[in-house]
């Protein structure tokens, strides 16, 4: 049963607009003043107004265009929102999975905004740089309305916009999140400042440990312009590395000393981090270096398969070795978890307590020091200057003197060193099996993406608003029992939008 | 090697070695037809050979998209599981909005091979800005969030317990109903073999190769290459749709389960379609018939020692479970014939019996012509 | 690097190209064996997407019992011995594989028997098979409720393919029911007022769940479910959702794998459970004390439930049974070993009173007729052919099912406590400590 409220978003809203679109500039554009609004501010004072207001608005736009614009406008959108949430909360028929609010209207407007728009600026020969983007983005924020802010190329799509598109769009989640179970921890004031400082918190802390491990696939794909799929198995080898390091170590020590001794395991990091480098520096010299001489067909298609294959075979010989049951090494630091203090702001209003586990901080703290000496490595010394000469132009850098072979088993080699890093950090936090890598690798294809492949700071970038996400994602999903199951999904999600609205992704190199 | 130079010449001399080609080909097919009546052979021969069918299938298809396409898609499982979920729902809950009759197994295997397609025409449209490394990367989302969606709304889906298909054949008697099931999936796989052949053989096999070796060249020379790239995205996805839907309704497996889309199932295939040769339609099917059953066969390794030789127990035999290890030197093997036989294992055999590579002549000059460019990547032209 | 990669290939595929049929075990030299080998099939999950490290227990158990028979002069049937060989079978959890693999056993192996089955999909997808082809089997750890039922109901939806012949299958496991009787009982005994389930989205999880959650709510506590997906690592998110919320009695934690490891060592660094206020209830693996506190050291006083016999209820088979487990992967024997073990036994047995090896029927009636004391206990079946009525209100997985797997519900009270000497809590009758809930921080009076 559909009820009228929307029948009206559905159907009176854009037909109104519609209308709007082609009876302002009709109407008005025959008054012929000379103040008069220009045609492309017509189409979208008559679409706002049209939408937001129906006849009424058009009407009042008719009388008194100078000052109704801008109220339209106000108007219209925060009425898209909220009607749009409203009516998508109405599509949340119990009946239906939870969620389906999103597969149904957001997406669907969307969907057709990304189609038209770019091809109106194409037909415009405007720029459509980020055009494709900030259209769906706006189709999923403020739904129909976009069409009139976009239709014409007058409005400029700057970084602004984008970022005010983008926070519509995720206000309008949140709206329909609220609307849909007001008991969600999400939106139950006054716990939920909190509630979701904790979840942003969350999602920061292990966001840094993610952005390590994909800091390496972006640095082989600047220097060789390939993705690696084994990094994720170099990732679990490198913990396993790590493992057993520390259990013959200390083993040894408490031998040689009679005494019980066990090693902390940050020192199975670099230990982890020698053995995988020379690991990826073979690798490349066997099987990626023809690809470079020149050997090989198809060299983009060569380097999935070959990575993948090397993947294979590393994580099967860990199986058979390392066998099926889980492993762990001891931890860090003994605190158990660090509690960041209540805050009070006003009587009334309080902030914390905020939980983080203890070695998960360590582990953040090992990510982002290993991040900045990677930066410190590539900015200030002359081997980093060399691979990222390479990364610019290998032509150019060949001439100044650098050998580009070896900077890219330099690359291969220190990619799946920081793969195996992560995985000496994490096995400290997590159980360890060797298929641990599939779940971590394609986080880390999302976080690159996102961040733009080839750079290191948006990798890091990258990492905080994955994590953010997914934390956000499981602890505000509508549905409590549903929300962890889906919990990767929502990172693929960005994944799939950011592949295919922005593939270069937010820091990105543009291409063109 | 003389004696090996003295038959080349005797074949080309006598019937030539396109013809002992075709003949060998046909000795095979009437293998496969006369074989479920080897009385030596039991049922479960029979199985294992309906799921090497069907694998043949999934690894063909694959090799016209990806390795004579260029479009390297990890969402090849995923397809064939969207074929066999949609069957297994539609002929489970029917179609509310057009009959309230429960639809029959033939007409769910159609419906499930129509989304297959339908999802393969909106996949492709998606994928048109997207090449190699992206590709492969939008596609292993999309699979794994089609995984997670049938894992997580398993009211509707049955999770991982599996989805049922109805069954395709009622047939009482098991052993004939094998027969016909072994029947059924190898005619489908000659219909896909030949179908794909079709394609790849008729102008717009040489239009996907074009685009496959640079694509806005092709586009120069008037290819329309969208309507290509969307059309072989179309096209295999419903292969394997149907495949999956056949499959599954009984022919060969009872249910699907998630697990079946997971990304090792996927990666299984390509290995298939490598180890065969990627360039090769009859290469990739066959490289999957033949990985499986060595797969299969080297689950326990025996070899029996020659000259009266013990091992260290007494008896006369080396016994090797190899577990894990057969997947590890699979792996190897996959990694090293990419390396080193790049047109995969049986390429030297197809090669001489056609008498020709399988690469075109029109490809080999442009590679030859393009030789300079070899060292740079496509990865990021947008 | 390249030649000796080719050389290792050109190893692999000559073993690959020399392959022979199985060679016999060579003879003992005490006993006089005929030349007919008895073969059993064992299907076990060997490797991915299964559950890898049950299949290898269960694949060592079948090992085990064939050797310990062998030594003991092998099957004795009308005064001549037998040798006894296990063929084991990747099912790799997945129900078409196994299928394959079950067909492959009997038609290939021919094998004489079935045994073993980790995953519920398999056991239902093999059913069919088994009875199909007349060869009788047991399960050791399929714990669907409608596993053993197939011969008097229809199994998920499908009408009943086989209803004339007798029903081959058998279950030495619980059913979930059975199992979630227990915690729910003990939960429920111990007041609880709400409960948060936390579940893989699995065949395993989700009706054990369902009816985990039916229970309490029948008795009037308040249950919240929260579903996870296999392989998840980090679990902060959702327990960080359940920390926000009131604070729930209990916890239980239906997971397995090193999942449900990730999820109570987060769990209980968070502080979330085991608390004074919050009970930690976690599953049958975390009775492989090594594994457990390895992978989660901060989770003392959790308790668990422990499908199998309990440590102190160990009879001699057991002992050596999980010494012998012990040696080969340093940890103790879980249920689903012992299972597999007593599997084969009961197997044996009933084709030594049946006479024959090969003669389904008799097989079937002396499996429906076993009184045998193996590791797991003493066990029979209450349903079969001999009584086939089943009273009004006895589910119907009670066909062929062994009525007494043991369960219980199991706690740890000491930081890296063996399990051996971990409580049992409930039920009363089994208990250890004298204490239905040893409360985190305190310990058991002994």
């Amino acid at each position: 049963m559909i009820d009228a409220f929307l029948a009206w978003l559905l159907l009176a809203g854009p037909l109104w607009a519609v209308i709007g679109l082609w009876a302002l500039p009709q109407v008005v554009g025959k008054r012929k003043n000379d103040d008069e609004p220009t045609l492309s501010k017509l189409q979208v004072a008559g679409v706002v107004s049209g939408f937001a207001l129906g006849p009424l608005g058009l009407g009042l736009y008719y009388l008194r265009p100078r000052w109704i614009t801008r109220v339209t406008l106000t108007i219209g959108l925060f009425l898209a929102v909220f009607l749009s949430s409203q009516a998508l909360v109405r599509v949340g028929d119990p009946n239906l999975p939870s969620g389906a609010w999103l597969i149904l209207a957001g997406p669907l407007w969307s969907a057709i905004a990304a189609y038209f728009i770019p091809r109106r600026y194409r037909e415009a020969e405007a720029d459509d740089q980020n055009v494709l983007t900030a259209a769906a983005l706006g189709g999923f924020a403020i739904g129909p309305l976009i069409f009139g802010l976009m239709w014409k190329n007058t409005p400029k799509i700057s970084r602004d916009w984008m970022i005010v598109l983008g926070s519509l769009g995720a206000w309008q989640i949140y709206t329909i999140f609220a609307l849909h179970n007001a008991e969600n921890l999400c939106v139950t004031a006054p716990y939920h400042i909190t509630y979701l400082a904790q979840q942003t918190a969350n999602g920061v802390v292990i966001g840094c440990i993610y952005s390590l491990m994909a800091v390496g696939l972006t640095l082989i794909y600047s220097v060789q312009g390939i993705v690696s799929f084994a990094h994720g198995q170099l990732y679990m080898v490198g913990g396993y590395f790590s493992f057993y390091f520390l259990m013959h170590g200390s083993n040894l020590l408490s031998q040689l000393t009679g005494t019980e001794i066990s090693i902390n395991p940050l020192w199975g990091i670099p230990v982890a981090a020698l053995i995988v480098f020379l690991m990826g520096a073979l690798f490349e010299r066997a099987f990626l270096k023809p690809m470079h001489d020149g050997l090989i067909e198809r060299v983009s298609e060569y380097a999935i398969l070959i990575t993948f294959g090397f993947g294979f075979v590393v994580e099967y010989t860990t199986l058979a070795i390392a066998g099926p049951f889980p492993q762990r090494t001891d931890r860090f630091i003994e605190a158990r978890r660090i509690t960041l203090p209540r805050t009070q702001i006003t009587d009334e209003f309080a902030f914390g307590p905020i939980n983080i586990i203890g070695d998960r901080a360590f582990a953040m703290l090992v990510g982002i020091v290993l991040i900045f000496a990677l930066l410190y490595f590539l900015q200030r010394t002359w081997t980093g200057r060399a691979l990222r000469a390479t990364s610019q132009d290998r032509q150019a850098a060949a001439v100044t003197g650098i050998n580009p072979t070896n900077m890219n088993t330099l690359s291969f080699g220190m990619g799946s060193m920081l793969a195996a890093m992560s995985g000496a950090a994490l096995i400290p936090i997590f159980a360890w099996v060797p298929w641990v890598g599939a779940e971590m690798v394609g986080r880390s294809y999302v976080i690159v993406v996102l961040g733009g492949l080839g750079s290191v700071p948006g990798a890091l970038v990258g990492g905080i608003i994955v994590g953010i996400v997914e934390a956000l994602g499981a602890g505000c999903h509508p549905d409590p029992s549903r929300g962890a199951a889906y919990k990767e999904a929502f990172a693929l999600v960005i994944f799939a939008l950011v592949l295919l609205l922005k593939p270069t992704g937010l820091f990105g190199r543009e291409q063109h | 090697m003389a004696l090996f130079q003295r038959i080349e010449a005797a074949v080309d001399a006598g019937i030539g070695r396109r013809r002992l080609g075709y003949a060998l080909l046909a000795l095979i097919i009437v293998y496969f037809l006369w074989f479920p009546n080897d009385t030596s052979q039991s049922n479960y021969a029979k199985t294992v050979f309906i799921s090497g069918f069907f694998y043949a299938i999934m690894s063909s298809s694959w090799a016209l998209l990806a390795g004579i396409a260029g479009q390297f898609s990890f969402g090849h499982m995923a397809f064939m599981g969207i074929g066999a979920y949609v069957a297994g729902l539609v002929a489970r809950d029917g179609l509310a909005f057009l009959t309230a009759e429960s639809i029959s197994a033939v007409g769910a295997i159609f419906i499930g091979t129509l989304v297959a397609g339908l999802v393969g025409l909106v996949i492709g449209w998606l994928l048109l800005r997207l090449r190699s490394a992206y590709l492969a990367l939008f596609t292993i989302a999309f699979s794994e969030l089609f995984r997670i969606v049938m894992l997580t709304e398993y009211d509707y889906t049955g999770g991982s317990n599996g989805l049922s298909l109805r069954p395709l054949l009622q047939i009482a008697d098991v052993d004939t109903a094998r027969q016909v099931e072994y029947y059924l999936m190898f005619a489908l796989l000659i219909v896909c073999l030949l179908a794909l052949y079709w394609v790849s053989n008729s102008p717009i096999g040489l239009f996907l190769r074009a685009m496959r070796e640079d694509e806005d060249a092709a586009s120069a020379l008037g290819v329309n290459v969208v309507r290509y790239k969307i059309l072989v995205f179309v096209f295999t996805s419903m292969i394997v749709g149907l495949a999956g839907a056949i499959f599954y309704s009984d022919v060969g497996s009872e249910r699907i389960i998630p697990e079946q889309l997971e990304i090792l199932q996927m990666s299984l295939i390509i290995a298939y379609a490598v180890i065969g040769g990627m360039e090769s339609l009859i290469g990739a099917a066959a490289g999957a018939f033949i990985a499986r059953y060595l797969l299969e066969a080297t689950r326990q390794v025996v070899i029996t020692l020659p000259f009266g030789l013990t091992m260290a127990d007494g008896s006369d035999a080396f016994v090797w479970e190899p577990g894990a290890w057969r997947y590890a030197l699979f792996g190897l093997v996959m990694v090293l014939t990419l390396r080193f036989m790049r047109n995969g294992l049986l390429y030297p055999i197809i090669t001489w019996f056609s008498g020709r590579g399988l690469v075109m002549k029109e490809t080999v000059a442009k590679r030859e012509s393009d030789e300079d460019h070899a060292g740079r990547l496509e990865v990021d032209n947008e | 690097m390249k030649h000796r990669s080719v050389f290792l290939v050109t190893i692999a595929l000559i073993a690959m190209l020399t392959l022979v049929p199985m060679g016999m075990v060579s003879a003992d030299g005490h006993c006089e064996f005929a030349d007919y080998t008895i073969s059993l099939g064992g299907l076990a999950p060997m490797s991915a997407p299964g559950a890898v490290a049950g299949g290898v227990a269960m694949d060592w158990a079948f090992k085990q019992a064939a050797a310990d028979i062998n030594a003991d002069c092998g099957v004795q049937i009308d005064g001549v011995n037998y040798m006894l060989e296990v063929i084991t079978g990747d099912s790799e959890g997945s129900p078409e594989r196994g299928q394959a693999v079950a067909e492959r056993l009997i038609l290939e192996d021919e094998v004489d028997g079935m045994v073993g089955v980790y995953h519920s999909a398999v056991g239902l997808a093999t059913m069919g098979i088994m009875e199909e082809n007349g060869i009788p089997t047991i399960f050791s750890e399929p714990w669907n409720d409608n596993v053993s039922a197939n011969g008097i109901i229809e199994f998920d939806g499908a009408a009943p393919r086989f209803d004339d012949g007798i029903d081959h299958i058998f279950r030495i496991s619980p059913a979930s029911s059975m199992v979630g009787s227990v915690v729910t009982d003990w939960l429920i005994a111990l007041g609880v007022e709400d409960v948060v389930l936390i579940v893989e989205n699995t065949d395993y999880g989700q009706p054990a769940a369902a009816d985990e959650q039916a229970r309490l709510e029948a008795a009037g506590v308040s249950v919240s479910q929260i579903d996870v997906e296999l392989g998840t690592e980090d679990f902060v998110p959702i327990l960080s959702r359940i920390q926000a919320g009131p604070v729930p009695d209990a916890i239980r934690i239906v997971v397995t794998g090193e999942t449900s490891f990730n999820l109570t060592q987060q769990m209980a660094e968070l502080g979330i459970a085991p608390t004074p206020d919050t009970i930690c209830v976690t599953n049958q693996i975390a009775f492989q004390h090594v594994q457990y506190w390895a992978t989660v050291p901060d989770g003392n006083y959790c308790a668990f439930n422990r499908v199998g016999i309990i440590p102190s209820l160990f009879n001699d088979t057991a002992i050596e049974l999980n010494a012998a487990y012990e040696a080969e992967f340093g940890d103790i024997v879980p249920s689903f070993g012992m299972a597999s073990y007593d599997a084969v036994f009961m197997m044996v047995d009933a084709m030594e009173r049946a006479g024959s090896y090969s003669d389904a029927a008799a097989i079937v009636d002396a499996i429906e007729a076993s009184d045998i004391l193996l590791s797991q206990g003493r066990y029979y079946f209450t349903y079969g052919s001999h009584n086939p009525d089943l009273p009004e209100g006895t589910p119907n997985f009670m066909w062929h099912q062994w009525p007494d797997p043991i369960v219980t519900v199991m706690q740890y009270f000491e930081q890296g406590q063996s399990s051996l000497e971990a409580a049992v809590v409930y039920p009363e009758v089994y208990q250890t400590h004298g204490t239905a809930y040893v409360v985190p921080g305190t310990s058991p009076d002994m």
